[in-house]
């Protein structure tokens, strides 16, 4: 009790003293300014932290595209860090003509059109089947398509290589195609469950009217829900492109000969044929740098995906956002 | 007049389940050809010896295979240890800074769409050959270093001392590296992000609650399925990129075909390995999650 009261009394004694001096009380309004002055500073820390990471995540291309526009001499400089003195377009030049770039790129992006379009059509059919309707062993097969995402490719891949050579198809594109249509393939068990999810979480409502106006099951699902699908398919077909436009496992292990190499196969070949050029001819290197050429063929590997993605990223993010991929 | 055979329609029911059946055709006819037989063909491969290379003629000899990959193969088992080591350390990792990633591009910000796309682009560099090129030229290194000084210049650096330092670097391009491999785990759980009704923070405002309270009472309980998913995500994607060891090794052994029965029981006792550790994810993860994801 009496401590409560000194405790008082000298609360008392600060306030008085506070209010004698004005300056203090300035010194106080500055410091609860200073919140503000602490919000913002918080903001700028996180806009560094982000512009930081978001560098981290533009190196790769950033460093690529720099150094495929390097001069076999600015390669060789380390003081040209950044800027390359001139921009060395032979570069580019040899790394087309060595991947001969046009033709194959004809060809690779018809196999992965038509990967991704049956990923699309499998997919999207069989989460339907999946998300609307119940038959028996439902649950079973289901858990089946969710092992088939686990399983990784290499545990199948000397089978596969044996059942498709048994069949000839060794050496065609037709092994990854195939497969997509029947919801196989690249992932193939993951676009299933993503559309499953997209497919479960709309309404009932349109599909029923549809169902009392005489439409039969598979126009239901191609006329009504697969237009509203919109976002749940763009992310799929953003996906499918990318990935099959990058796969380079399955590819070298089902094409063997040289003429027939997708895009992102050839990219090895392109750094050996290099490399022995550089080693056999010394005098070369002053005209094609090993890495610039590597860095430009790279960049020509993903540009049209690059442009593609370019195109639709806006589309993209928010067809993840409202796909419902979460739940 | 003759009638008729009377066919007694389906019913209902019937016609529902008949319906979903032809829905999942596709699939199963794929299961069956591309999973089913061609996963048993692994497994006999994988007991079995080829005796003649032309017709793939196999002689059945039992384990010796899986016996040459624990016993005699020398290179085998080191390699499973780094590669699940290194699994087990980056799994975490990459929930931790996608999620952290993901919400800091979820505040208000400005030029948010940019940071968004600039988050998932590592993901067109694929896992292939693109990815494995720029490793080999340190560019991982190239870029950390010039991240790290912009939040933490060297001259700190050289008064925390060489060890601190080493330490430093050689998280930050384990770090970078998982970076580049988290674009669709960062989108993942932006869209998880997303499907959090805001009602629940406004609420938790007018109780009083602070942003890091929030974070533990609501983001992260309304997050837990998200964050299985990711979980099994990143195990599968990390046993199946192209910089795994593992996967570079049985894609040596190719080149001949007497040693594809050897590769098959390689790629069986990696499975094993796989399943086992997405086994443990998802049996710890269920237990903490606020609801199942599969509706």
């Amino acid at each position: 009790m009496e401590l409560n009261l000194e405790f008082v009394s000298l609360k008392n004694r600060i306030n008085k003293w506070e209010e004698s001096n004005p300056k203090l009380k300035f010194l106080y309004a500055k410091i609860k300014n200073m919140s503000i002055w602490g919000k913002s500073l918080f903001r700028l820390a996180s806009y560094l932290l982000l512009f930081d990471l978001a560098f981290i995540f533009l190196y790769p291309f950033l460093y690529m595209i720099i150094t495929s526009l390097k001069s076999p001499i600015d390669v060789m400089d380390i003081t040209v860090e950044w800027i390359p003195r001139s921009f060395y377009f032979s570069n580019y030049e040899k790394a087309a003509e060595m991947l001969s770039y046009f033709p194959i790129l004809f060809k690779t992006s018809i196999v992965t059109i038509l990967a991704t379009l049956g990923h699309i059509f499998s997919c999207s059919m069989v989460a339907y089947g999946f998300a609307r309707y119940k038959f028996p062993l439902k649950n079973v097969l289901f858990n089946l398509v969710l092992l088939t995402i686990i399983v990784p490719i290499q545990v199948l891949i000397f089978s596969l290589l044996i059942m498709y050579s048994k069949v000839g198809w060794l050496n065609t594109y037709l092994p990854l195609i195939v497969p997509t249509f029947f919801g196989f393939g690249l992932r193939g068990g993951l676009f299933i469950f993503i559309f499953r999810q997209f497919f479960a979480g709309l309404p009932y409502e349109l599909e029923e009217a549809a169902r009392i106006d005489g439409c039969n099951a598979f126009r239901t699902y191609w006329t009504i829900v697969l237009p509203v699908a919109g976002s749940a398919l763009l992310v799929c077909i953003m996906l499918s492109l990318v990935w099959h436009w990058n796969d380079y496992f399955e590819p070298t292990m089902y094409i063997l000969r040289t003429d027939v190499q997708l895009l992102p196969s050839k990219l090895p070949n392109l750094y050996i044929l290099l490399e022995q050029m550089v080693e056999q001819d010394v005098e070369i290197s002053e005209y094609i740098s090993v890495e610039g050429t590597v860095m430009a063929g790279t960049f020509l590997v993903i540009l049209p995906i690059l442009i593609v993605y370019l195109f639709l990223q806006k589309k993209f993010m928010e067809g993840i956002e409202r796909s419902g991929l979460v739940g | 007049m003759k009638q008729k055979p009377y066919k007694k329609p389906l019913t209902m029911k019937q016609k529902h389940v008949l319906e979903g059946y032809l829905f999942i055709v596709p699939w199963i006819i794929g299961f069956s050809i591309f999973f089913a037989l061609a996963f048993f063909k692994s497994l006999q491969l994988s007991l079995s010896k080829i005796t003649k290379v032309s017709g793939f003629e196999l002689e059945w000899i039992g384990g010796a295979n899986y016996i040459r990959a624990f016993v005699w193969d020398t290179t085998f088992i080191p390699k499973l240890i780094d590669v699940l080591g290194d699994i087990v350390i980056n799994t975490p990792l990459t929930l931790i800074f996608s999620l952290f990633i993901a919400m800091l591009v979820n505040r208000d910000i400005k030029f948010r769409g940019f940071f968004r796309g600039t988050f998932f682009l590592p993901v067109l560099l694929g896992t292939g050959f693109v990815l494995k090129q720029l490793l080999g030229m340190g560019v991982e290194q190239q870029a950390t270093e010039v991240a790290r000084r912009i939040v933490m210049p060297d001259e700190i650096l050289m008064y925390l001392g060489p060890n601190v330092a080493g330490f430093v670097d050689n998280f930050m391009s384990r770090i970078t590296l998982i970076f580049w491999n988290s674009g669709v785990q960062i989108i993942i759980f932006l869209a998880g992000l997303q499907s959090i009704p805001g009602s629940l923070y406004e609420a938790s405002k007018c109780d009083g609650a602070t942003v890091w309270e929030n974070f533990w009472k609501i983001t992260l309980p309304m997050m837990s399925p998200v964050i299985l998913l990711n979980a099994i995500y990143t195990l599968v994607d990390s046993f199946a990129s192209s910089t795994n060891p593992i996967l570079e090794y049985m894609l040596g052994l190719k080149v001949s075909i007497s040693q594809y029965e050897y590769a098959a029981a390689l790629g069986m006792i990696y499975f094993m390995f796989v399943f086992l550790l997405v086994a443990v994810v998802y049996g710890v993860f269920k237990r903490y999650t606020y609801n199942s994801f599969e509706k």
